[in-house]
């Protein structure tokens, strides 16, 4: 898959800007529209970009896919032991256990910027795992 | 043999299903959790966004069950094409 230089120039411009806006995505999911899906998702469309423009080979150099994956699975994990934390403090599984703060702070809602956080990077690597596998088994596009 | 036994189950289970579903949708008064959720969705979260504070802390179990399925659907797709090669 050959890709002219304008793509390539314009792909390697527009990468943290999209990145920077998933990001804002994610960390103000409780604040305003948005939050982990869609940061996510925006995260995950910046790699294909890349992916598309650059090929296989120098994106299998840059992103390490195994890290992904382990990353992936490790990440339901911590997930999971955010709900315990909620039993060991002294309430219910999943419990809001973090003070609330003032409303309307990045730091407010307890621990909401964090499942946001957790959520971002799974639903990205989820995307992308789902992309890759289909463009490297299935062929070129 | 084993296909036709599980026929009549599905009905048996589809009839029960159907019969006690005893919600009305769009009753006023099967609504008040809404008013509920809006009127102490920020007192109960401290969330500003009331989608957020129902996704991340009335209905988190099924955030937590949705990226289970996320890393199935993952994991299936794998899974399948990898065999492929």
């Amino acid at each position: 898959m050959k890709s002219s230089n304008i793509i390539k120039t314009i792909a390697q411009k527009l990468f943290p800007f999209i990145t920077l806006f998933g990001i804002y995505l994610i960390l103000n999911g409780h604040l305003s529209p948005g939050g982990g899906f869609q940061g996510g998702v925006v995260l995950g469309t910046a790699v294909i970009l890349l992916f598309l423009s650059y090929g296989i080979e120098a994106t299998e150099q840059k992103v390490k896919m195994r890290c992904l994956s382990i990353l992936e699975e490790a990440i339901i994990l911590f997930f999971i032991f955010l709900g315990i934390l909620g039993i060991s403090t002294g309430y219910f599984f999943l419990k809001n256990f973090l003070p609330l703060g003032r409303a309307g702070q990045i730091l407010s809602a307890g621990f909401m910027p964090l499942l946001n956080l957790v959520i971002g990077i799974k639903v990205a690597a989820g995307i992308f795992g789902i992309f890759y596998i289909l463009f490297k088994y299935r062929g070129e596009i | 043999m084993k296909k036709y036994i599980s026929i009549p189950f599905l009905i048996i289970i589809t009839i029960i299903i159907i019969t006690s579903i005893g919600l009305e949708y769009g009753n006023p008064r099967n609504m008040e959790f809404v008013k509920y959720y809006l009127e102490q969705g920020l007192n109960d979260t401290g969330a500003m966004n009331l989608v957020a504070a129902v996704y991340l802390d009335y209905r988190v179990y099924d955030t937590l069950i949705e990226t289970v399925i996320l890393f199935m659907a993952v994991a299936g797709i794998t899974f399948f094409l990898q065999r492929r090669k």
